[in-house]
Order: C-alpha cells, then structure tokens, then sequence
C-alpha cells in the first residue's frame, strides 16, 4: 500500500487524535521533531534534523519521583507518567540510536522504567533518506540509510507518495488507522549511499588497545569542553540525578549530562579521573567506537554527522578514526 | 589571503626554529573547504598545516588558559578580536603579556560556513586590525565603522515589556545549556564557574526556562562590561540564540551611562564597572 | 574468581529509593560515623552480599553511593566519611531521621572464590569498611576459612575506626592475627607507627594459599600493591574495590565508567589481575 504525498498532513492529524506526533519541523530557525500542530514547517526533505529525536525517550529533564521531607520524616511518590508517542519521519540514523539507548535503559542487569514506560508507548516510523548531507558516515555505521529495520513502520520515498511497511503491531496499527488514506500501489526507491566513507573493519578492537596511544596527545586542545557534541548526539545518553527543592517538598529529575564536562567525573573530596581536556575526548570517543561495541556490539556513533557540522572548534570524528586507521597496528 | 598564509608559516617557521616560542595557536584545515579549526604546532615541519582563508572563525586566546604557566612563550595569530581577548585576559590578571608572542593579522572578516555570507560577527567587527602585536603580517586593513552598533538593542527596547519577555522567555526555552557560549568567551575566564559549583547549588542542572534564564542573566552580568564584542558566544551557540543582543544591552547602558567605552582596545582603561570615579552617575543607588 | 550478582530491592523501580529510617548513630573517629539503618517496619532493607553498595539519600539533599560495612538479621550498616555537600550534612543528622536507600548494587568479594584460603585483610582509613563486611562474613563462616589476617593503618591513634573490633572482637577470634599501625602517633600510643604499605612488607606474609582483600586510599592501594608483588603475591591473588562517581546505580547513567565496565554495576570489586586489563583511569 502506498500513502499519497498529498495525504502526508491527514496522515499526522489522524495519528494527532491518539498520540503525541513528533515530526520534522523548522520550529523559529531551528530544525528538530516537535509535535505536529507546533507552529513551524514540516520539514520531511531535510536529511537530519540538528535536534535528534531521543528526548521523545530520554527528555533532556525528566522527573522521576516527589518527595516531601520534615526535620525527621521522608515520603516519595514516583512520576509514571507516560502518553502515547510516535516519532515520523525519523531517519535510519535516528532508529539507531533508539537500538543503542535500547541496548542500555532495557539490558545489563537492570530495566530502567523511566525509560522503558517511554519505549512501550512509542511507534516509530521511519523514511528511508533520498539524499545524504556531505557530513552523513551512517553506513560505514553498519546503519543502512535506506532502511531502518527494527523500525515499526518505514515508509519508502518514491516520490509522489511513499510505501508504507508496517513491520510490528504497532506499525500495523497505524496502517489499519490510515486505510482510509492509502491506495493501492508498490514501488522501491533507488537506494543511497554516503559518499563519506570511513573504515570501520577491525578498528573497536585496534582502539581497545590504543589507550595509552599518543594519538591523544593531539586535537584535544582545540575542544572548549562544551556540551555541545553530545547534547546533539542522537546516541549520547548520560544522565545525572539531581533534586529541585521547595521548602519541604521537591522533585527528583534526571537530566541529560556531558562527559566533556569538567565536573562530570569530579568526586566529592576533588578527585578526577579524567581531570583534563585529553582524558575528556578520549573517553568520548573510545566510548563511542571502542567501549560501546565492546559491551553491546554495536557502534555507539550513528554516523549522522551532527557533530561534524556543530562542534564550534570542528572537532571531526571521522578524521579522527581515519587517523587511527593510520597509525600502524603495533604503534 | 595566501600571501599572509605564506608569510604566517614563515614567522611561525622562524618563531619556532629560534625558540622564541613552544609553539603556535592558529588555524587548520578541516575536511570540508569551509572548515578549519585551532591548531596548536610545536613543531617546525609542520608549520604547513597553518592556514589563513575566508573560514579561519574561531577565536584563539583563550586557549592561554589550558597553559596558565607555559615553559616559553605561546605564539598566538590574533586578528582585531583576538588581540582584544588577549587585553581581556591580561586586564583580568589571567595572562602575562610576557607568556604570549602575537602575530598580528589584519583581517577583512570571514565567512559564514553555512551561507558563505559574511559572518555576522565580522559584519558587526569594529576592530579589523589587532589593537596589540608583536609582529604584523601585511599591512593594516580600512576599519569599518559600525554605527548601527546598538540597532538590535534599540529594537528591542522599543517592544513593550511584555513583548521583550516573551522574545526572551523565547529564546531561553530554546537554549541547550551547553556551555559553549561561556567556554568559549575570553571574558568567562573564572577558575571555576559558578554553574560548575554543583554542589553549592547556584545553578540548577534542570532544563527549563527559569533555569536557562538565570544562566543567561548571570552569564551576561558577569560579562558586562569586560564583553570585547568578538561575538564568539553568538557565533558558537548551536541553537543560534541572540547572545550579543544581551551582551550590547548591557553595554549601551554602560555607554550611556559613563561615556563611550569599548572594552578590551587597551590594558590601561579601566572597565566602566570595575573601578570607580567621584563622579559616576548614581541613578541606582 | 570474582562472581557478579545483581539483586534490587526496589520492588519496581531501581531508581526510586525506599523511605528508611537512621536508628542509631555511632562515632567511630572525629569525622567518620556509622548509620545503623531500618526500614519503616523494622526490618533489614535489603540483603546485600559482602563488598555490594547502597545508594544513600538524604532526601531533597543529595544521594551517595556507599559500601554496607555490615548487616544484622534487622539492619544495614554504612561507616561514612565527611568529605562533601551530603556526608557533611549527613554527619549532624539524629537518628530517627528518614532516608532514602536504594540497593544492593554491584558486584561482590569473591567469599566462595575464597573458601579454604588464608586471608589477609589490608584497610586504610575509611578504606576498612568495605572490607569490614568480608571478614565479618569470614568470622560468620569461620571454618571455610584458615588463617586471617588483618592490617589497618590510619593517620593518627584518634582516626582508627571500628576500635572495638580492632583491639576486642578480631583478635579473640581463633586463628586470627590484627595488626594495626598508624602514620603519627601519640603521647599514649604503644602500638606500631608507619605507613601501611611498608608495615605489610614489614609483617612479610607468605603468599602460599592466601588471598589479599587491599581497599583504602589510591595511593595506599599502589604502594600495597607494589609491597604485595615483591612478597611473591600474584595480580589474581588480590582484590581490591574502586570508587568513581556515581548517580544511577544501575550502570546507565555512563560516568563511572573504567573502558567498557561499570564501576556500580561490573565493580566495585576487582582483581588486579582484572584491573592490569583495564584503562588506568581511576
């Protein structure tokens, strides 16, 4: 089945009735997933939004649990709060790093419900990119910029409308929802790919081992240590817990933190173990292409390429990975 | 341009060569034609890697402050903007001008990577050539007068309160509270920032409008008058938020209110707010 | 050797602490004191296993992960130190006082791994209480063990912790030899004087069958662990736990991270055997 182009905006006022609809837009210059009815511009011809979707699942402030203490007593009421959600229009890169959150809030150990309350209530729906920006590496990722799998729905550009695939329950139900608006009717889009390429063959395993490498000992000191990089991350996902206090009652919420953060790692009594710059970027990086494989077999970037256009200094992952490819293997 | 790059790579060759310097903030290459980013060369092979073109954006003082106590002088490639980030943070005792060699360059503004426009923080420079050097490659450029200087606030300060409220209440739901406009001001040079001081609790980590408000009010109080108006923290910001009109505010109160003053053209002119005359005004008292 | 073992005890959300209530507050030295914590009913909030950790909160405060040095058949023990914003403001609470507690989180001492071991206990400061937990599960299980010894050093007379077990309790145990010394001593102390690493070396313990249980300050750990190699004692013959930063607990929240471990979650407790395969970034 297909849904007609024309019929895109019907398409979200129908999902609109029954859930939060997050979809590409231009929201006063900046380009992110807002809810549809926001004031702004649909944006589906855009290749990555600068905001990536994960605060549909990982808000940047989250509310955990009130409290209500005296002198001596303590009360807490965890939030549940949770509404129905559905991203549309993310791109393959995105659904990656839903994969990769997945990975971390639902395994290892421990569930994270805050998290996993999200996840449940969420369909994603997914196009398949016609373009890529000179700054998109997704597939040298192992993220197939033409098709997101472990997405609910993905659509199919191929042109005037897209194929629609319903792939779990809930992308079935969407489809059934829509009916009304789809027409018969099949097709397949020319598939893409980056013209950046990076090789990524053997390279988690050769950076476990490059810790102590001096490639470190340059490039750091470009970084000013902003948050940047990882607040537009689709993929970062470190959190702090801290309380906002009113009078005798209060909240405890999470929000998002940045390992390039001075205090991040900083312990009570003054102790850091990442005390500069250099112990900062490495760990970032290493995270990113070395541990994160290392612990849940996939890569930890997407290859988006926001980083790239955004870090303020220019700060470039994929030079950095194509440097390590050049240093020799016992080096 | 390549004129200056050649003879930037020859000073920095020199520079280098003689131990006049450990080495030299400047300007790399980046993948894309319409990147470069700062670069630090110690060795004199590599003073190739320097550039100077249309997209050499960043600012390069601060980075003085990773190396507070350097074994030999750091050279430093300051334009207009750079020198006075340099006065900034000899005049805040942060820098010895002895700890820094400053190859002044001359600069005609540089280009949005984006728009390939020029940038606004370069359509806004009042100081194109650098108001402090040690050597100057080519010779000094046509200043630009700016007498639109305060046109945005002057806009802004035509809205009613109301409508001001809501440009900012606009604007702060917007930020991200990254960090970069700070980390990248020349003026932000505290030892730790107060919103660093998690513990003590000044600063809220939560994201929300009164939060992000109060970093920005506090941010541009603490700035006030020691802003060189580089227009760093704009260009920076990732969310593209209007910081400079914040900034200016504050400065064309200070003009008005104790005459005309540009921060940072020298080390001897003390700031408006940082000392004080028999004959301030006292309005607010 | 090291088995990892996760348990929570929240019944829903890892996150969301349980209420519980300070019962009895103990002074061990002049900043270090012990919580004795209960639930609101009265009963034990958890069971952790030895070496495990709880995330502690004063509620509105702020929340600190902390190792349980012991636990009773209705109680949970935290020896805490004053070192910051919450131990200080923990440190003028009075019992009955309600916290939050969350738990048990990480990994444990290698009991098991340990059966039919003589063991050598080496604590430093603070750095006992951890390991306080092991040998009270030791003296539990006295038989599965052979011979024990305890090394612990502090600054000064004044700053040695848990005195009652140091200079009663340890030594009328069978088998069981405490050794105690401290950097400066005083007009009344009789006892040994010096740094904790050089005292190990000094005492020349015999590598043979024995297992090291070391936690104290970082740089008492290297120095120990330098002393403990010369005596013949091999990298898996020692365990050791680490501290980093932590807020969730869980293993989710990224900055406690050594390489690809968890310090909350894969940790605390690490052979240094295991630790020669990991970043030195700690």
């Amino acid at each position: 089945m297909k849904l007609s182009k024309s019929k895109v905006n019907q398409a979200l006022d129908m999902l609109a009735k029954e859930a939060t609809v997050l979809v590409p837009m231009i929201v006063d210059g900046v380009s992110k997933f807002a809810p549809w009815g926001t004031e702004g511009k649909l944006a589906l011809d855009i290749v990555n939004t600068l905001l990536p979707p994960k605060d549909a699942l990982f808000p940047q402030t989250e509310k955990m649990y009130k409290y209500k203490v005296s002198a001596e007593t303590a009360e807490v009421k965890e939030i549940t709060d949770s509404d129905k959600q559905v991203v549309f229009g993310l791109r393959s890169c995105d659904m990656h790093s839903i994969d990769c959150m997945d990975a971390v809030f639902l395994t290892k150990g421990y569930v994270d419900n805050f998290y996993s309350r999200k996840r449940e209530n969420l369909t994603t729906i997914a196009i398949n990119c016609t373009k890529s920006n000179p700054t998109c590496f997704c597939d040298s990722m192992g993220v197939d910029p033409n098709n997101a799998a472990s997405a609910d729905m993905q659509l199919i550009d191929i042109g005037d409308a897209y194929v629609v695939e319903a792939r779990t329950e809930k992308g079935k139900a969407v489809e059934a929802l829509w009916q009304p608006l789809l027409e018969a009717g099949e097709g397949t889009a020319t598939p893409i790919s980056c013209e950046l390429k990076l090789d990524m063959a053997g390279l988690p395993a050769k950076l476990r081992g490059m810790f102590e490498s001096d490639i470190w000992d340059d490039g750091y000191q470009a970084c000013i240590g902003c948050g940047t990089c990882t607040y537009i991350c689709p993929t970062c996902y470190c959190f702090d817990i801290n309380a906002e206090n009113h009078g005798q009652e209060g909240v405890q919420f999470r929000c998002w933190d940045s390992c390039m953060f001075s205090e991040y790692t900083r312990m009570a009594g003054g102790h850091n173990p990442r005390p500069s710059k250099k112990e900062r970027l490495r760990n970032r990086f290493m995270h990113k292409l070395a541990y994160f494989d290392e612990r849940y077999n996939k890569n930890l970037c997407a290859g988006c390429g926001r980083c790239v256009v955004n870090c303020p200094v220019n700060i470039d992952i994929t030079r950095f990975i194509e440097k390590v490819k050049e240093v020799p293997v016992n080096g | 341009m390549s004129d200056i790059q050649q003879e930037l790579r020859k000073t920095a060759r020199e520079l280098l060569e003689s131990g006049e310097v450990g080495y030299i903030i400047g300007w790399g290459k980046g993948r894309f034609a319409n990147q470069t980013h700062p670069i630090f060369v110690k060795d004199p092979a590599k003073v190739d890697e320097l550039v100077w073109d249309d997209y050499c954006l960043s600012t390069l003082a601060k980075y003085t402050q990773d190396d507070k106590y350097p074994e030999k002088k750091i050279g430093i490639c300051v334009r207009g903007c750079d020198s006075r980030a340099v006065n900034r943070l000899i005049q805040d005792h942060q820098l010895k001008r002895e700890d820094v060699y400053l190859i002044g360059i001359p600069c005609s503004g540089k280009l949005d990577p984006e728009t390939n426009e020029p940038a606004k923080k370069c359509v806004e420079c009042a100081h194109r050539n650098p108001v402090v050097y040690d050597v100057l490659l080519g010779s000094p450029v046509e200043e630009v007068p700016q007498p639109e200087r305060f046109k945005e606030v002057e806009e802004l300060e035509a809205m009613t309160p109301d409508e001001r409220y809501n440009y900012w209440a606009d604007v702060y739901d917007k930020c991200i509270r990254c960090y970069a406009c700070r980390n990248v001001c020349p003026a932000c040079n505290c030892r730790e920032c107060y919103t660093d001081q998690y513990r003590v609790g000044w600063q809220g980590k939560q994201n929300n409008r009164a939060e992000n408000q109060i970093f920005g009010i506090t941010r541009a109080y603490h700035v006030g008058d020691r802003c060189i108006e580089c227009g760093e923290c704009q260009r920076v910001c990732p969310m593209g938020l209007p910081l400079m009109k914040l900034n200016r505010k504050m400065l064309k109160d200070i003009n008005n209110l104790f005459g005309a003053y540009e921060a940072g053209l020298d080390t001897e002119t003390k700031p408006a707010l940082g000392h004080y005359e028999t004959n301030d005004v006292e309005e607010f008292m | 050797m090291v088995e990892i073992e996760r348990e929570c005890s929240c019944e829903k959300n890892p996150l969301v602490p349980q209420v519980c209530q300070i019962v009895e507050i103990t002074d061990e030295t002049p900043d270090i004191k012990t919580f004795k914590v209960k639930t609101m009913e009265g009963t034990k909030p958890f069971a952790p296993k030895p070496g495990q950790l709880g995330m502690f909160s004063l509620i509105g405060i702020g929340e600190g992960m902390f190792s349980i040095t012991a636990q009773g058949e209705d109680y949970l023990d935290f020896a805490i130190k004053k070192i910051g914003m919450l131990t200080d403001a923990l440190h003028e609470v009075k019992p009955g006082k309600q916290i939050g507690l969350r738990g048990p989180y990480g990994n444990t001492f290698p009991t098991e791994g340990c059966k039919g071991k003589n063991m050598l206990f080496i604590g430093g400061g603070i750095g006992l209480a951890p390991v306080r937990s092991f040998i009270r599960y030791a003296f539990e299980n006295r038989k599965d063990y052979g011979k024990i010894d305890i090394v612990y050093g502090s600054r000064t007379p004044a700053d040695l912790c848990f005195k009652d077990d140091l200079f009663k309790n340890w030594p009328a145990m069978p088998d069981t030899e405490v050794h105690v010394t401290v950097d400066k001593g005083d007009e009344n102390w009789n006892g040994h004087v010096g740094f904790v690493p050089a005292f190990v070396e000094e005492l020349n313990f015999s590598p043979a069958d024995t297992i090291v249980v070391l936690c104290g300050p970082p740089i008492m750990i290297k120095y120990c662990a330098q002393s403990l190699k010369k005596m013949g004692f091999a990298d898996d013959q020692v365990v050791t736990t680490l501290e980093m930063r932590m807020k969730c607990g869980i293993g989710k929240c990224g900055r406690c991270n050594i390489g690809s471990k968890y310090v909350c979650l894969d940790g605390p407790v690490f052979t240094m055997a295991e630790l020669a395969d990991l970043p030195a970034e700690y």
